[in-house]
Formats: structure tokens, sequence, C-alpha cells
């Protein structure tokens, strides 16, 4: 299937926690979407910053030309969190009424909140403000299906799935074999596509 | 086939550092070596993948000036070199720096630094585009990806072209990001390496390689630079967007390009403000600019971190003051533009609000508030040891150590991942209240430990990680055993350079190209500098606080513990858990018990979390990487760890 | 936002650690004894330091209740532990009074004195008035530590004085809520008193079933510090591991140091430099909340009739149920004392308080701030007065 080119440059930004394969996430859409002829920049900031802290790749896909490395304040289309509350940190910061909102269920807690001296944000509140923040939000436990496929830094993957069902990104499951046939050791392909569709399904 | 040696044509996308990578193999580098920091160490990792196909000389050197001094002597022998390495890597180089660039180079050798505005992976934002004009060296910053790789591949025909270095500044922003790159050819044909000796002392191209005579090289070497500005004046790398007559100029180089076109595009400004990037930034070519600034008397200067372009657009604007309209600056100076910290769009949209007196548009006043609403509920997240950090077990037991010993010693702290207990000082347990550059942990205890006589009762600790301890350390330390001076000397030793993506090191019998080579044993320089030397797991809580202890207590004479763990992280231990890590429901009291959360509170492990409906310990399987340091810190013994099954 | 104080200490209430530290820790009135040291993961004893590894914030700690050096109400111990009618200021209850020995000679020889505490203690086990004891021991990084002794044969082998402070109760705290076991612990006055506090002090949580059946006070005029006493030894080339014993032989001024090879002598005054800060505070020579208390024979008087011989105070009904049991048993040997010799004690022990009394009121600059004791307390206030009398 030929996806619809893109008129206009979307925003997308990756966001999680050190650890949870963002960058590997990044890369591989960042890589399916210059496949397909666009001009991407990708922004990431990785190094001492991952070590537990908050991550975030920006993406810029272009028709025609190299973007910044950082998205302006209010400027993203698309959010992909790998843990909800980056989902929060990055809306609250990057989102504006028509941004889309994709974010993993599953909590990492910051260690202020595992000391007891911060609190994390009840689920409730969470989704409220996903609603009130939002065109459209998703919220999948990719990590559980991904530990079902036995690794649970696959949830990267099956948030990718995920998101080419939504159709907000010009970008299928064809195009991601290509990709990951491309970075990944053959044995790996297999299970990266399982965890592809898995996202997929979520999606309904 | 590595995406580095895409053929002719092909695009890419990169990662900007390996766009350097790939614009060195376009030029025909032959010999790369570097020390590794974030954000540069990607320029060599890639250039080692390719090394053999490609027949390439690539070394993880043991700190950055013996890198520039490899990278040399390559040069002198004709063949074209580079040396990478981080913003304060070029202070380390900067003392062979200056000779080098007096005694001059003959194959094209490009130092490449690649900074950190912002200090986002540093614990400084120092930049080196002042060397370039300290040691009067050609000085490229490139804007974009594309540019990233053509201009280093120039880089090297112009050092070849005037026979000295030439230094190619790049930022996080643009090392760190990747964008579309289209390759060009990758030479066929290496060249021959040979030392030439015999000529007269000012032929640069067979005389030996020396400074001197001083004045007369000197005077030579600014001639050239000055066919330099001429170079610089036509070169493509600077560039002019936007109206011929604009009312406001920005001035810009390197990402900071991307954030100024993206600032006008913002406001919708294309055409009343102007761009001039330049690629060539020292020296600055003195007829383009001229042509500039005479477009316009409005002048924004954007870039990060220190005002350089901007104080050298000034001094050459003073000099052409009769010549063109009497211009406003704006930037660092006037701080129309923060004068430390990154930029970004944001940053650049606001400079231009404030001068042009435009508004930017604003997100709806309810979606702010909610937004607001939103961002009062989110808990920092504070950066910590990773789950199974070796470092973390290390700082538990040299706390414990330090509090046992009751005289408040304290922890001279150096950089690594273990920095973080100076960063975030809860999760170094507030052991290491001091931190500076590589191995100057060991010089300050050093030091410490000489103030007996002024009353200083406390012991010193300090640590430095296996890479560190190469790159700067030894030297304080045998400082420090010569002086006499009493310091407990800890390596935290994790098996490579962790931080910045386990790259080898002297302590490892392997090469960056994989090869195998002899390990520098670290224990036995210790020993043969005369220090007390013991080695210890960080995770045998017990018998690592039992050395510590007794080397507080052994006083007057330098003693070395080697704390030996692999990094959690490390290629051989990720994903693989030595134990299962569980905390048992029945034991674990939770708040009843009078431990009050040490697991949770005080030890700060991301896997150890505190359920808040049962009120007890849990760990996060996902999480946990195994260590099971957690069983042995707690008093009910509620944390069970069993041998992971494979 | 929320903002992490990333680990610096919030501004909240102050914990019971904190006011341990700075009621008894700051101001060196911390006698070692382990009271506040195996309830948490957070105080512990090193050699005889205590110390805090990490800051814990709960309130209504039982470190702080347990603390000998924390304020108390000693009348109401007093009185849930004796027969008031038996209590005398000087020495606190005395039921019966009596010199003692053990009959068997070899465990005399074994003995600093007479033999008298591993006599009672090996008693009250084959009697099943205790199944364990705790008595001072020291580890193998030379560190005194409480030790839990379930054979009798094994008493002996703890026999002799340390003349340096051990953390017997944090021992002790591992215990609590053990329904099987019945302890008996050997304690010197500050153990005694922490003790007598975890019976009768009422806190939060702190229901849990107390296993002590019986404790055997030792009479303590003072402590060494660990660390003073190591630098004295090493002075006078001794390593600590070869220490076997001491004593303060009567008349001479000195303290003997023995090894396998020699006989040190070391000048009291020298001996003196390196006794603990906190002993200085404390008003108990006697073990005054133990069952029974005893002490080197000499102890307050000087004859040589009674050398080899210990005095025991009787305090206790429990202490009198074992004394007897001891004795009949031929386990003991008891005489009367000679008639000065109650006296003697008395008039030390009364000197002690005196004096103990004076440095509170020196370091406090306050004779109303006598630290962690009450100017209420009958006993603190007869030896005040006539302290302030005196000047």
């Amino acid at each position: 299937m030929k996806k619809q080119l893109l008129s206009n440059t979307k925003n997308l930004i990756l966001t999680g926690v050190g650890g949870q394969g963002n960058v590997m996430a990044s890369r591989t859409l960042a890589g399916m979407l210059v496949d397909a002829g666009y001009i991407v920049t990708i922004g990431e900031t990785f190094g001492m910053s991952q070590r537990g802290g908050s991550v975030m790749s920006h993406l810029r896909i272009s028709p025609d030309s190299v973007k910044s490395p950082q998205i302006p304040r209010g400027g993203a289309d698309v959010i992909v969190a790998l843990e909800p509350l980056e989902a929060l940190r990055v809306l609250t910061v990057y989102g504006n009424p028509q941004v889309c909102v994709m974010s993993n269920a599953r909590p990492v807690y910051p260690i202020g909140v595992i000391t007891g001296e911060l609190s994390y944000p009840s689920e409730e509140n969470i989704q409220v403000a996903f609603q009130r923040l939002s065109k459209a939000f998703w919220i999948i436990d990719a990590t559980s299906a991904a530990l079902a496929l036995g690794n649970p830094v696959l949830s990267n993957i099956v948030m990718i799935g995920a998101l080419a069902k939504t159709g907000l990104l010009p970008i299928d499951r064809r195009m991601f074999e290509k990709e990951i046939k491309k970075t990944l050791a053959a044995d790996k392909c297999a299970v990266n596509l399982k965890a592809y569709d898995a996202g997929g399904e979520m999606i309904k | 086939m590595t995406k580095l040696l895409s053929p002719a044509r092909s695009k890419v996308l990169f990662l900007g550092n390996e766009a350097i990578a790939r614009g060195a193999l376009e030029a025909g580098v032959a010999v790369a070596t570097g020390y590794p920091g974030t954000p540069s160490s990607e320029v060599i990792e890639s250039l080692a993948h390719v090394a053999s196909e490609r027949n390439l000389y690539v070394e993880w050197s043991v700190n950055e000036k013996v890198a520039l001094e490899v990278a040399a002597a390559a040069s002198f022998t004709g063949l074209r070199s580079m040396a990478v390495m981080k913003q304060n890597g070029v202070n380390v180089a900067s003392d062979f720096l200056l000779h080098l660039t007096a005694s001059g180079t003959r194959g094209g050798l490009v130092l490449v630094s690649c900074e950190d505005p912002g200090a986002l992976s540093s614990v400084n934002e120092g930049e080196s585009r002042y060397f370039a004009r300290m040691l009067e060296m050609p000085l490229l910053e490139p804007s974009d990806f594309q540019e990233a790789k053509d201009l280093t591949k120039w880089a090297f025909e112009l050092s070849e072209q005037i026979g000295n270095v030439v230094m190619l500044r790049s930022v996080t922003r643009m090392s760190h990001a990747s964008g579309n790159v289209i390759c060009g050819k990758l030479p066929v044909k290496s060249r021959k390496a040979h030392f030439e000796y015999d000529g007269s002392v000012m032929d640069s191209s067979r005389g030996p390689m020396i400074s001197t005579p001083v004045v007369a090289k000197h005077l030579l070497h600014q001639q050239k630079l000055k066919a330099v500005e001429a170079l610089f004046e036509k070169s493509p790398f600077n560039r002019y967007f936007g109206a011929a007559k604009p009312e406001l100029l920005m001035i810009t180089s390197s990402a900071c390009f991307l954030y100024a076109e993206e600032a006008i595009e913002m406001l919708g400004l294309q055409k009343r403000v102007g761009i001039l990037k330049l690629g060539t930034t020292w020296p600055l070519p003195p007829k383009l600019l001229e042509k500039h600034l005479r477009k316009t008397k409005k002048i924004l200067i954007v870039e990060e971190v220190m005002p350089f372009l901007e104080e050298n657009v000034k001094i050459l604007a003073a000099g052409l003051a009769n010549r063109i309209a009497i211009n406003t600056f704006h930037g660092k100076y006037d701080e129309t533009l923060p004068s430390a910290g990154e930029l970004n769009p944001d940053i650049v949209a606001a400079a231009l609000c404030h001068i042009l007196k435009v508004k930017r548009k604003t997100l709806p006043a309810n979606y702010l508030s909610d937004s607001q609403k939103a961002a009062a509920l989110i808990p920092a997240r504070e950066q910590t040891f990773c789950a199974g950090c070796p470092h973390r077990a290390s700082f538990w037991n040299i706390h414990n150590a330090i509090a046992l010993d009751g005289r408040k010693g304290f922890v001279c702290g150096d950089i690594g991942c273990y920095s973080m207990a100076a960063l975030s000082p809860a999760t170094g347990y507030h052991t290491m209240p001091t931190l500076h550059s590589m191995g100057s942990g060991t010089g300050l205890a050093s030091g410490f430990a000489k103030l007996a006589q002024f009353g200083l009762d406390q012991p010193i600790l300090t640590v430095c990680g296996d890479s560190t301890f190469y790159h700067a350390v030894i030297p304080a330390l045998i400082n420090a055993q010569h002086n006499r001076a009493d310091i407990t000397f800890i390596v935290l030793d994790n098996a490579g350079t962790a931080m910045t993506g386990f790259q080898p090191h002297p302590g490892l019998a392997i090469s960056a190209m994989k090869e195998a080579v002899p390990a520098v044993d670290i224990a036995a320089i210790c020993s043969a500098i005369g220090a007390k030397v013991a080695l210890s797991d960080p995770f045998d809580l017990e018998t690592t606080r039992k050395i510590l202890t007794s080397f507080l207590a052994d006083k007057g004479l330098l003693k070395v513990l080697i704390l030996r763990q692999a990094c959690a992280l490390s290629p051989e231990k990720k994903g693989k858990k030595i134990f299962d890590v569980k905390v048992n429901e029945l034991l674990c009291l939770g708040d009843a018990c009078g431990c009050n959360r040490l697991c949770t509170r005080v030890f700060r492990c991301p896997a150890l979390t505190w359920d808040r409906t049962t009120k007890k310990a849990v760990v996060d399987e996902v999480i946990c990487a195994g260590c099971g340091v957690c069983a042995s810190i707690c008093p009910q013994k509620a944390i069970v760890k069993t041998e992971a099954s494979l | 936002m929320g903002i992490s104080n990333f680990g610096y200490p919030m501004n909240k209430k102050p914990g019971s650690q904190t006011k341990l530290k700075k009621d008894v820790l700051e101001q060196s009135l911390c006698t070692g004894c382990g009271a506040c040291v195996g309830l948490c993961p957070y105080q512990v004893v090193y050699h005889d330091r205590t110390v805090q590894l990490h800051d814990c914030d709960l309130t209504d700690g039982k470190c702080y209740a347990f603390c000998p050096r924390t304020p108390a109400n000693y009348g109401q111990i007093r009185e849930s532990l004796f027969d008031i009618s038996d209590v005398t200021p000087e020495i606190g209850a005395v039921k019966g009074y009596y010199l003692s020995r053990a009959a068997d000679p070899a465990l005399r020889a074994k003995s600093q004195h007479g033999g008298t505490v591993t006599a009672l203690l090996g008693v009250a086990m084959d009697e099943g008035l205790i199944n364990s004891a705790i008595v001072s021991s020291r580890n193998e990084e030379l560190k005194e530590e409480g030790r839990l002794i379930e054979e009798k044969s094994q008493l002996s082998d703890y026999a002799k004085s340390k003349f340096t402070v051990s953390p017997t109760v944090a021992a002790f705290n591992q215990l609590m809520g053990d329904v099987v076991r019945k302890v008996g612990v050997v304690a010197t006055p500050c153990q005694a008193l922490a003790l007598a506090k975890m019976k009768t002090v009422r806190i939060k949580d702190g229901d849990k079933i107390n296993p002590l059946n019986l404790v055997i006070g030792l009479f303590c005029g003072w402590t060494l510090s660990v660390e003073s006493f190591h630098r004295l030894l090493q002075l006078y080339q001794i390593s600590p591991a070869a220490l076997t014993g001491m004593d303060i032989p009567p008349g001479k001024n000195i303290l003997e140091l023995y090894t396998n090879e020699s006989v040190t002598s070391v000048p009291m005054a020298e001996v003196d430099a390196c006794v603990r800060t906190a002993c200085r505070y404390c008003i108990d020579s006697t073990a005054e909340f133990a069952d029974l208390s005893v002490g080197a024979a000499r102890f307050g008087g000087d004859c040589d009739e009674m050398r080899g011989w210990n005095q025991i105070i009787v305090r206790s009904y429990r202490g009198k149920q074992l004394l007897e049991l001891a004795v009949a048993q031929g386990a003991l040997e008891i005489r009367e004392a000679p008639a000065s010799a109650l006296q003697d004690l008395k008039n030390a022990a009364a000197g002690k308080k005196r004096k103990a009394l004076k440095n509170i009121v020196e370091k406090s600059r306050s004779v109303k701030n006598l630290l962690y004791l009450s100017g209420d307390d009958p006993v603190v206030k007869k030896y005040l007065s006539m302290e302030k009398k005196k000047r």
C-alpha cells in the first residue's frame, strides 16, 4: 500500500526513560521515513543524560528540508511515550490542541517517587490531562505485550506497531520489515515483527 | 554493508558524528584517534567499525593530548589524520596543540571538537572556539548534516594547503542529531607514510617538525592564515538567506542556524530578517562581512555559548567603521540572548520578537491553564545510578565506612557515571562534595592530605573510574605517593569506558579495532608506585566495608582499593540477571518495620519501589538487573535473591 | 511542578534519631551500651562509638526511648522493679548484701575476682530461670559486642573484665519478641538502666514480648574509650589482640595489663585520660536497676581479707531467689561482709553521684538543666543539694 506523501513537516516526539530503547525506536522510524523519501531530522540527547533520566527524541519529517533538531514549544504533532509520566511531561511543553498522544501504560517511577519525597500522578489524573491536552490519545500496555514476547525492551517496537496502525505517520509493516532487516541481526527480526504486530492489534 | 560505506550519491540518515566520520573517509583519512567523551564518541566508534575494510588505523588513546600526538605523527609522514574529542578534551590537548600549530603539519590534520552547550552530558559548557583565535587555527562549524560531512572533507584539504591543523567544531545538537546526507566518493588510493627530516629548519615539507626559530615560523604561520582568509571569502559554506535589504541581519553558525531559520518561519518574518550563515568562523572573511554588514543597521548574532562570533564581528566592524553604516549589535553583550546554556528556536524567536516588536501566536488560554495544571502534577525525574550499577554498592560501602570512621571523611570526585554521586548527592549518599576535571579528584585529594599541619583531621578519599585512571590520574597518584599523602584511593573499575558506551581502554586486552592488545594492570601500576593495594567486589558489602574502614584507620600512607564489577549495561551483562530478586511479602513488615523504608527511601535503586497499596517494598522485574545487593541491606532479610535460571 | 529536593534534608519535625543525636551523641553522653542499636538499620556501634549510618525521620523511636541518657521517670522504674522500702539513695534497692565467690576454684581462677557472675548464670541456666545469657565479647575486628551464650560450659570463657564498654543491649534487642527464649544479661549500670527502660517505658508499637528474665549488674566506676585506650596500648607497645586481661591492684594506683608474655603497669593518671567522657556524667556505680549487682570486693572499701571475693547486692525478688538457689546448690559461697564494707560502698557510690552531678552542672552551666536527669527525682535532688552546700 502506497502511503500519501505529507505536505507539511510532521513533528513527532518520542520520549521515555533511559534504557527503554528510545533511541533505537527513533532511528528505526527515521530510517523508514528516509527510505520513503522524506528529509528527516532527529534531535536527541544521550550519554550521561540517559542514566535513569528522561530521554526525548525530536523527529522532524519534512517533504523538502532539514529542520532544527529541537521542536519549538507547543509544536508537536505526535507524541509517542514509552512511559506515561514522560508523555505528560512532553505534552505540557510541546502539546497543542491538535496533538495526538500514544503512551505506554506502565510507569517507571522516578527516584524521588520511590523515596517518598514526590508523588506520581494517578492513572486517572494522567488520563484527564491527556484528554484535555490532546486531540486524540491511546494508552496501551506495551510492556506486558513485550514481556509476553520474552523481553520488556521490545515495548518500543510494540509502540511503533501501534503508531503505524493509527495512520498518524506514513509508515507500514513492509517499511518496518525492510528497515530492521538493515539494522538488526537476522535472528532478531522475527520477534521484532511480532512485537510490531502486537502493537497494531492493540489499536482498534 | 555498513551504512558508513554507502556508495556515492546514496541518501543516508547519518548521525552528525557519522557524517563527520564519512567526510573523513571521503577525504582519505588514514589515522583517527580520540578519547571517548559525549557528544564526540561516535566519530571514532564508527570509523573503528570500518577500519579493516578501509585500511585505517583507529585508536582510543589514553587521553586527548596523546590522541592528538598520535594523529600528528601520521600527519608528519604525509598521511591524513584526525583527532576527535569533546570540548574539555581540547584543554587537555592544548599544550601539545600550541606547539603543533607552531611547528606546522604535513598531511591534512583535523582536530574535531564536539561541544556540549547547556552541558547536557558534561559538567561544563566550556567551548574551544577561543583556542582557534588564541592558537591561530582555521575554524569550521557545520550547520547541518550534509555540511558536517562536506566541511570535514574540506578541512583536510585546507589543512594540507596551509600546512597546519584545522579545527572542526560541532555541538551536541549536531553530533547527536541525525539527518539526511548525500554521500560522496570514497577514495580508492591510499598514501604511503614516510617521514622526511633532512631539510632546512624553515622547510615545512622536508625539515624537522619543531617550532623554532619561533618568531620566523610564527610570522610564516600568520601569512598562511591570511591566505585562509582569502579562501574563506569565497567559501560556499558561508551563505546568505533572505531579502536584499533586510530590517535585521542574523549572523550565525552551527546548529544555531537551524534555530534561526525555524524562528523566522514561526514568526513569518522571511521578508524582514536575513541570515548570514557562516561555516568558516575563524579567521572571519572581512570582505564578506563588510558586504553583509552594509545591508542593514540592526544585527543579531546567534551563537552558543560564548560571544565568540559577536566579538570577532564587532572587531571587524570597528575596523570598517568608515565604510559601513553604524550598526546596532544585538547578542550576548546586550543580553538579547542568554549568555549561558544552549539556545533553541523558542529563545531565538523571543529575541526576534523583542528586537522587531512582534508577538508570537500563543496557544488558547484555557489550553495553557490546563497545561499548567497538568505540569504541576509531574514529579522531577532525577538522574540516578542504573539498576544493578556497581557504583551504587561502591558508594554505599564508602558512605558506611566514612560514617563508621566518624571523622567526617569525604570523597574527592572525578569524571564518569560516578560523577552522579556529586550531581545528585543522595545518589552517592552525600559522600562526594568535589567534582572537577578528569584526574583532578586524585590531585585534590593529594592536596587535602597535606593539610594536617594546618589542623585538617578528616580522612581523605578519592574515586576514579578505570578509564579515568589511565587518562589523567597516574601523575596525581605518583604525586600523592611521593609526597606521603594519606589517601584512600578507590578505583571504580567497571571494565570499560561505560558512560560513553563501553569503549575499550588500556586496562582491557582489546583495541578500538577489536584487535588483541596487552592490558595494562591498574593494581600492578599502583603496587609499583608503592601504594598498599587491595581488590574487592563492591557487591560484597561486608568485605568491601571492612577493607575501607581498615584503610581509613591505617594512617600515613597511600592506600588503593580496586572495586571491580562490570557495568550493568555492559554488553556481557546487559539483559542477563545473576539473581532473581523478589520481596517476600510475608517477611517484609512494610511501614510496621522499624526500617523506615531503608531499601526505597535511602538505598535508591530504580528497580526497588514501594507498593502504595500493600505498603511494602516490591521489585520491578522489568527494571531489576539482578545484582542482588538489596538483599544484603534489608534488616528483615525480606528481599530474597535466588540464582537466576537461564 | 513537583520539585525533588535531590536528597537534601527537608524541613520536617525532628525524628527520634535527630533528637538522640542532639541530646545524647553531640553532648558526649553516649555510653555505648547498645540500647539504640539492633532495632533498625540506622544505628550501629563501631569500636565503642554509636554511629548513625543514614538519616531516619521516624518519631517515637525506641532508640530514643530506651537510651539510658534520655530523660526518664526513675521513680516509676524503681517502683515497678523493686520493693520501694528496699531503696537506698546511695546504691538503690538492697534486699541483701554479702561477700561471695564461686565454689569451684577452677572457675575462680579463670575469673576476674570471685567468679560470682559466672556461677550465678550457671545456676540460672541449670534451673531454667534463663536458657540464654548475653555477655560481652570481642569480634575479629577487636570490637566489643554482646555475645549470646546458650551453653553453660561456654560461660567461663567470657569471665574477664574488659574495662571498655560493649554494646551488650544491642544483642538483646535482636531477641525482642522471641517467645521461646528466657534471657539473662550481664550488664553495666547504663546497660541495666536501658534494660529497665525497655521493660517499663511504654512506647507506640513497642509491645513485643520481652524475653528478659534476669539482669546481673556489674559495679562500674568508668569505662575506657576504645580509641584512646588503643592509643595508650600502642604507647606501651602492646597489641590489642595480645591483651589477655587487666586489673587494678589495690593501693598501687596503677592498671596492670596482662599478655601471655608480660605484665605492664600503667599509672592511673594515664588511664584516667582514656576514660570515656560519658562516664563523667553517670550517677550509678552499682547497677541500681539490676536484679543482683556484683563487683570486686574492694570496690569502695579496701582490705586484704576481701581479695578473691566479690561484693554482691541482692535487689529484686528474682535476685534473691537466684542467690538462695546458688548457695543451696553449693555453686556459690557467701559470707557476711565486714561491718564497714557496706558503708564504704555507699560512700563511694554517693561520691560518684555528687561528682557526676557537679560535672553535669558544669557542662550545662545551670542547676536547672541536668541534661538527662531530672531535678525532681529524690535521689538527684539529694545529691545536687549536697553538692550545692559543699560549694
